[in-house]
């Protein structure tokens, strides 16, 4: 089947050492001393001038992770981290947070532009056909410049660094910080509540459409840091928000850590939608280096109507641990899910969603695509859950999978608890290169055989991509280096 | 024998273990099985029995739901009972004793007891996993039960039919059966409570398919409502080997059946159809581990499930390919219907696959009955309750259909319509 092939080359293609964002910028950083105590989290803390309750927060949360274990249950595998033998803190000198850019150091606005990433306002202006998208880029530890702060401020859109939001609207932190995500939840999103350093913070109020997409752009550089990015999106009654985050890491030989959290909150009839494009580097072709990806994220569809939707393209990490998910609190609230997984060479990845229905009317859509190449391991771990007074929750879950090659491995892993009778779940999952169903389907109505192929093709690849945001979906295709062709089910 | 005092046993452990030194003095069993029976217990007593942390018994938190475990009951009368099929050969285990009156035709057979007695039943006897919780108990106490073996070449006209029936107590039974090279067979296990006394009945059975030989097991659960039932059936395919695997669970209040099938042979075919009527109290786990260990072997796996009162229920379906296993070709489908808002049902289908030429598909859904199916009926003047009674029926006994044989079809579709009639 050529689309097969085609799609098998086109992966074999990406060769794992032509990591195109492997590069290091050299600038001077301020670092933490290397290791986690009390200390770190103070210093952290001081470094971000945080109020007092924001410290007690973070040492809560540290005592916390002390008395707790790593998770192992997951598909993945991987030496013992030493969580002492990683910086907490680095941050490019001169940058005290996010300032104007024209103080931002040269060196660091060629390493964006280096990546693609537009900083500076005018040059985005310049282009008038292109869509404007806000940008908060974190270097290492800190957050060194977000675009379009005022023009976003006028139509009432707060976006910033998560530090600058925590001096400057600590009520709203406050009330919504660790809501979806609580410090409590598990091994690295407590880690993350002790020593997190920077991230985006969105609040979308009542009734606001949000002008422009919205993107932050996370680079790990320094050697040995680790990255806690924290974020956290409020979309208000009835607004909307579209959100893309990107990473990149230079190529290490040593494996780097990089635990984040996101938590989004939908109140009534609101609106996120979250895409990721995650790249970091996912180590060389013989599985050296690479960056350890412990994140938890999590949406709360708090109110009545309310939607969120992530879509994530994955190609990078050694390791993946990820599980976007939604809780569909609110009558008629819905969730959906659209990912995409690429794993080549040695990275392993275990990521999914969970759909937890409490609400009624509530409806979930999960769709997850996985390609596994070399001797990955690529598995889809989720959960759909219907709760006893969810009445007439529906979900529908698809899960395919493509292996090229005989030394890599594909899993599914789902787990669908329902305890509502009037719900109506729909669990599909298949490992195999085209359906013949589907071919026989458009070939009896006279569409020649590649024809046929090219259109189920075609139809499948929109299912993931069309969920991007335009500018992203190009991105990402190019970023995969390859259509979904093949891997239809 | 070597006590350990380290981990705090619940009552039903504490019970397990007390009625293991009760009774291993009249355990059958030489040296070697008197010692491995030893260490299973051991085991056992070491790790407990599994709770939910535990990934394979995720759903089925044992330590939790197994509370008491029954008094022996080793005099109760129970008697033999009329086989589903008429023309059956009768292999009769009551109150956990075969009785040696047997009468094989074009087969032979012997109790399992013999074979624990002069050792060659060892074996057999291992957990399959450090999990393996069923192999432990039954490894344990298993007193008897059937060792069966078919006759290379064989084609048997008639069912055989292993009735297990009880009145409480304590019951664990093991059948293994052999089935030499192109062995055409039908066994039906029947798992029946004669009393409402509660009883914990473990039970394994070990089929072995050599090559090319065509078997249809059918294994009925009718457990009572008091009764916790453990059941295994462990079975390797040879090459060529066709196995039509009938699982239907129609009783018990906890019930476990694990299914771990290995198909070891090229072109070997595995058709599992399992139905699961639940009612009452009943939490029911139907646990599936299926290795497609070599090239070209197929599988297709339908579980229908229906539920009503406060019944719980979970379906575990893993499907493995190794490496190299190209061109497996596996299909699972597991479809339950919610009857009532107490009910819940939970399914984890999984697949572990390595091998990259291969067709694996799974799907599951839950629901109510259709609406559009309903009104349908409704329309042509059928009153709802029983409209939605010939749904129900109609859902199941579609697996049963498929046997295509009008002996076995008849008195399976009879089973599920007396069961449902009575809980619907």
């Amino acid at each position: 089947m050529p689309a097969v092939q085609e799609t098998i080359d086109q992966v074999r293609g990406i060769d794992i050492d032509q990591y195109k964002y492997g590069f290091e910028t050299i600038i001077e950083v301020d670092k933490a001393p290397k290791g986690l105590s009390e200390d770190i989290i103070r210093f952290i803390s001081a470094k971000k001038q945080e109020p007092d309750w924001m410290l007690e927060w973070r040492l809560d949360a540290y005592k916390r992770w002390l008395t707790m274990e790593e998770p192992t249950w997951a598909r993945v595998d991987y030496p013992k981290i030493d969580f002492n033998d990683v910086y907490y803190y680095a941050a490019p000198k001169n940058v005290t947070g996010p300032t104007s850019l024209d103080e931002v150091d040269p060196e660091l606005l060629r390493t964006y532009e280096k990546l693609g990433i537009p900083l500076r306002e005018q040059e985005i202006l310049a282009g008038v056909e292109r869509p404007r998208v806000a940008v908060d880029a974190v270097f290492d530890s800190v957050s060194v410049v977000t675009t379009f702060k005022d023009e976003l401020k006028k139509a009432g859109v707060i976006f910033m660094s998560i530090s600058e939001a925590i001096r400057e609207y600590p009520e709203l932190i406050k009330q919504y910080l660790g809501t979806v995500v609580p410090t409590t939840d598990n091994y690295y999103a407590t880690l993350n509540a002790a020593v997190f350093t920077d991230g985006s913070f969105v609040y979308v109020p009542k009734g606001v459409r949000c002008p422009m997409e919205l993107s932050t752009y996370f680079r790990i550089n320094e050697k040995n840091t680790g990255q806690f990015e924290r974020t956290l999106i409020i979309a208000e009654e009835g607004a909307y928000v579209s959100y893309l985050e990107g990473c990149t890491a230079p190529q290490r030989d040593e494996n780097q850590l990089h635990a984040a959290v996101v938590e989004l909150v939908a109140l009534d009839d609101a609106e996120i939608k979250y895409s990721t494009v995650q790249n970091w580097f996912p180590g060389d072709k013989d599985g050296k280096g690479g960056i350890y990806n412990f994140v938890t994220k999590r949406g709360d569809c708090r109110g009545h109507r309310s939607k969120i939707s992530w879509t994530q393209v994955e190609t990078g990490s050694a390791i993946t641990w990820k599980y976007p998910s939604c809780i569909l609190r609110g009558d008629d609230s819905r969730g959906e899910f659209y990912s995409i997984a690429v794993s080549n060479g040695h990275q392993q990845i275990d990521s999914g969603t969970k759909m937890i229905h409490l609400g009624k009317n509530t409806s979930s859509r999960i769709i997850s695509k996985g390609i596994s190449a070399g001797v990955s391991q690529n598995t889809y771990r989720g959960q759909v859950s219907i709760h006893r007074r969810a009445e007439n929750a529906r979900n529908f879950t698809n899960c395919d999978s493509l292996l090229i090659g005989d030394k890599c491995g594909a899993h599914t892993v789902p787990y669908i608890d329902v305890k509502n009778s009037s719900g109506q779940i729909e669990h599909e999952a298949t490992t195999s290169k085209i359906s013949d169903d589907q071919k026989f389907y458009a070939m009896q109505r006279g569409i020649p055989e590649e024809e046929a192929i090219a259109l189920i093709v075609n139809g499948f690849v929109k299912d993931v991509i069309q969920q991007l945001p335009m500018e992203f979906a190009v991105e990402a295709q190019k970023l995969i280096g390859i259509s979904l062709e093949g891997s239809v089910g | 024998m070597n006590m350990q005092t380290t981990t705090r046993l619940t009552t039903a452990e504490a019970a397990l273990v007390e009625a293991f030194g009760a009774q291993v003095g009249d355990l059958p069993g030489n040296g070697a099985v008197i010692g491995t029976r030893d260490r299973l217990l051991d085991d056992l007593k070491k790790s407990g029995l599994p709770t939910r942390r535990i990934e394979s018994w995720h759903y089925t938190d044992l330590k939790n739901l197994f509370r008491e475990v029954p008094e022996a009951n080793g005099s109760a009368g129970v008697s033999a009972v009329a086989p589903l099929i008429a023309g059956s050969s009768v292999l009769t285990v009551l109150q956990g004793e075969a009785d040696a009156k047997v009468h094989a035709e074009g087969f032979s057979v012997s109790a399992y007891k013999d074979a624990l007695s002069d050792g060659s039943a060892v074996k057999g006897l291992t957990a399959l996993d450090k999990d393996d919780a069923i192999g432990r108990i039954n490894g344990s106490f298993v007193r008897d039960g059937f060792s069966l073996s078919v006759p290379a070449g064989a084609d048997l006209a008639d069912p055989i039919e292993i009735q297990a029936l009880h009145a409480g107590g304590q019951i664990h039974t093991r059948f293994p059966a052999v089935f030499g090279a192109g062995a055409k067979a039908t066994i039906i296990e029947r798992h029946r409570a004669e009393t409402d006394a509660a009883a914990l009945v473990s039970s394994i059975s070990d089929i072995a398919l050599e090559d090319g030989a065509e078997v249809t097991w059918i294994l009925l659960q009718q457990q009572g409502a008091a009764d916790t039932h453990l059941g295994q059936i462990r079975v390797s395919l040879g090459k060529d080997a066709k196995l039509r695997l009938y699982v239907i669970n129609a009783g018990g209040k906890l019930v476990r059946q694990e299914l771990r099938i290995e198909v070891e042979g090229e072109g070997a075919d595995l058709t599992l159809r399992g139905v699961n009527l639940l009612g009452g109290d009943t939490h029911t786990d139907v646990t599936l581990v299926l290795g497609h260990n070599v090239p070209h072997t197929t599988s297709t796996e339908t579980i229908r499930n229906v539920l009503f009162d406060r019944a719980s229920g979970v379906f575990q379906g893993m499907i493995k390919v190794a490496p190299d296993a190209q061109k497996t070709d596996a299909k699972m489908a597991c479809n339950t219907l919610l009857m009532s808002d107490d009910a819940d049902f939970s399914v984890k289908p999984e697949l572990e696959i390595f091998a990259d030429d291969v067709i694996c598909g799974h799907g599951a859904t839950v629901s109510d009955i259709d609406r559009n199916h309903l009104f349908y009926l409704m329309a042509r003047g059928v009153p709802e309750n029983k409209a939605r009674a010939m749904l129900v029926n109609a859902f199941v006994a579609e697996i049963a259909e498929e046997l295509e044989d009008e002996k076995l079809v008849a008195p399976l579709e009879e089973l599920i319509s007396d069961w449902l009639d009575k809980h619907a």
